[in-house]
C-alpha cells in the first residue's frame, strides 16, 4: 500500500477511534485489553480496506466497529472460556473506583454483566448512536433481531436497576 | 391498534414500542402506535419507563475518548505496517501478553552519533525507533529466537547480519535475556534483543558505527515512553521504555559495562 493510500485509510478510520475504543471498552471491560483490541482491529481494517471500499450501504463508522466487535470476541475466545463463563459473574470484576455518586456504578455494573450480544446492541444505540441496520451489520444479525434483543436488553437493564432500588 | 393488556407486555410488542422510540417503525406503524399510547396508561408506563432508562444511560454510561497514547501507537503501527517490514515471527505469544500487557523498554543501537546530533534527524530517528518499539509490542513480533542463552542468541545473528552484536543475559541483575530479532531501523537492518524486567519488555536493536563515544546517554520522552541514546567506540545505542527512567539507567549502564571496551560513563 502506498502513503497516498494510507492517507485514504487513516481520513476513513482515525476519526472513528472514539467510537472504536468505547465499543472495545464495553466488550473488554478493561482499558488495556480494549487498546490492544483497537490496535489490532485497525490493521485489520487496513488489510481488508480495498474490500471495504468496494462495498456500498456501509458507513466506515459502522464497518469499523465491526471489525472492532470481532477482533473482541476473537480476543475472548483466546482467553478461553474462561471470560465467558465468568460473564455473570460479579467477584471477577476487578474492584472499581469508589464513585461519589453511587448509581452510576449500577448501571454501568448492569451493563457490564448484561450477555455480550446484548450489551453490544445497547453500546451501539444508545452510546454510539448507529441505525438498527447498522447495528445488524456490526454484529451480522438481521434488523428484527436487532430489533428483538436491545428491547430484551433494555428490559433487563430495568430489571437490574429496579432490583437494586430495593431497600 | 388493537391489543389487550396481556399482550402489550408480549416481548413482540415492547420491541415494537422500543423501535417506536427509537424513530426506526415506518411513519404508519408510528402513527397507530401513537394513538395507543395516548388511551393505554399501561403502554404510556413503559414508554416512560424505558425513556428513564435512556436518559440514565446517557447520563450515567460514558462513551470513551481513545488515550492520546493509543491514537500514536495506532499511527506508528499503520505506518510500519504500511511499510511492508515484516519480521519473521515466532510463537511468542504466551509469554508475550502479560509482559506486553505492563509495557516494555527498548535498547536500540542505530544510526550515526553526527546524526543524532542533529535535532530533527534524532527526532525522525527516535520516532523510527518508537515505531518498532511499539511494533515488537505486537503479538509474535518480539523475538525471532527465543533463547535465554546469549551464547544461543549470538551465533543465530552470524549470517543474518554483516556484524556480530554483543549479546548479554543480565538475569543476575533482574533483566533476564528473552531472545533476539532482525529489525529494520533507518534504513538498514539492525540487531533486536530483547530483556525482561519484572512484567516489563526489553528490545535491543544495534548496529555498528564507528564514531566517538558519547559517554553518558541522552533521555527523550515521548508518548509516555523514555528514549535513552549513546554511542560506544563500535556502536550506537537507543534505549526505548515506560519503566521508571531510573531503572533505564541502570539498564543501560549494565548494556554500557559489558558492551564498551571503556569503563560505563556514569
Amino acid at each position: 500500500m502506498d502513503s497516498s493510500a494510507l492517507t485514504r485509510f487513516e481520513a476513513a478510520v482515525l476519526p472513528h477511534l472514539d467510537a472504536a475504543y468505547t465499543l472495545a471498552r464495553y466488550l473488554t471491560r478493561n482499558a488495556h485489553d480494549a487498546e490492544d483490541v483497537v490496535q489490532d482491529a485497525c490493521l485489520r481494517a487496513l488489510k481488508y480496506f480495498d474490500s471495504f471500499r468496494g462495498e456500498e450501504g456501509t458507513s466506515a463508522r459502522a464497518w469499523l466497529l465491526a471489525i472492532v466487535r470481532n477482533t473482541a470476541y476473537t480476543w475472548r475466545r483466546r482467553r478461553g472460556g474462561a471470560a465467558l463463563a465468568t460473564e455473570f459473574d460479579e467477584t471477577q470484576h476487578s474492584p472499581v473506583e469508589v464513585d461519589d455518586r453511587p448509581d452510576k456504578e449500577l448501571l454501568a455494573r448492569a451493563l457490564d454483566r448484561l450477555a455480550p450480544e446484548f450489551r453490544e446492541v445497547i453500546v451501539l444505540r444508545e452510546i454510539e448512536g448507529l441505525s438498527y441496520k447498522e447495528i445488524g451489520d456490526v454484529a451480522g444479525v438481521p434488523v428484527g433481531t436487532v430489533m428483538s434483543r436491545l428491547s430484551r436488553a433494555r428490559a433487563r437493564l430495568q430489571e437490574a436497576l429496579r432490583e437494586t432500588e430495593r431497600p | 391498534m388493537k391489543r389487550s393488556g396481556r399482550d402489550m407486555t408480549h416481548p413482540g410488542f415492547e420491541a415494537q414500542l422500543d423501535a417506536y422510540l427509537d424513530g426506526e417503525l415506518a411513519a404508519g406503524d408510528a402513527h397507530e402506535l401513537e394513538a395507543h399510547i395516548a388511551q393505554c396508561p399501561e403502554c404510556a408506563r413503559f414508554r416512560d419507563g424505558r425513556l428513564e432508562l435512556r436518559a440514565a444511560i446517557s447520563a450515567r454510561t460514558p462513551a470513551f475518548q481513545a488515550p492520546d497514547a493509543l491514537r500514536e501507537r495506532v499511527r506508528a503501527a499503520l505506518r510500519t505496517e504500511t511499510r511492508g517490514r515484516a519480521p519473521r515471527r515466532l510463537g511468542w505469544q504466551g509469554v508475550w501478553r502479560p509482559l506486553a500487557l505492563a509495557a516494555s523498554l527498548v535498547v536500540v543501537a542505530l544510526g550515526s552519533w553526527n546524526l543524532a546530533l542533529e535535532r530533527a534527524a534524532g527526532r525522525a530517528l527516535a520516532d523510527d525507533v518508537l515505531a518498532s518499539h511499539i511494533r515488537s509490542l505486537m503479538p509474535g513480533h518480539l523475538t525471532d529466537v527465543l533463547s535465554s542463552d546469549q551464547h544461543t542468541v549470538k551465533p543465530w545473528f552470524n549470517g543474518r547480519l554483516d556484524f556480530s552484536p554483543p549479546v548479554y543475559d543480565f538475569a543476575a541483575q533482574g533483566y533476564p535475556l528473552l531472545g533476539g530479532r532482525l529489525d529494520y531501523v533507518d534504513g538498514r537492518t539492525v540487531a533486536a534483543l530483547a530483556y525482561g524486567r519484572r512484567k516489563h519488555l526489553i528490545n535491543v536493536f544495534l548496529w555498528p558505527v564507528a564514531r566517538r563515544p558519547s559517554g553518558a546517554p541522552t533521555t527523550r520522552d515521548r508518548q509516555g515512553y523514555h528514549l535513552l541514546h549513546w554511542t560506544t567506540t563500535d556502536y550506537t545505542y537507543w534505549v526505548v521504555s515506560d519503566l521508571g527512567r531510573e531503572e533505564l539507567h541502570d539498564f543501560a549502564r549494565l548494556v554500557q559495562q559489558v558492551d564498551s571496551p571503556q569503563p560505563a560513563a556514569r
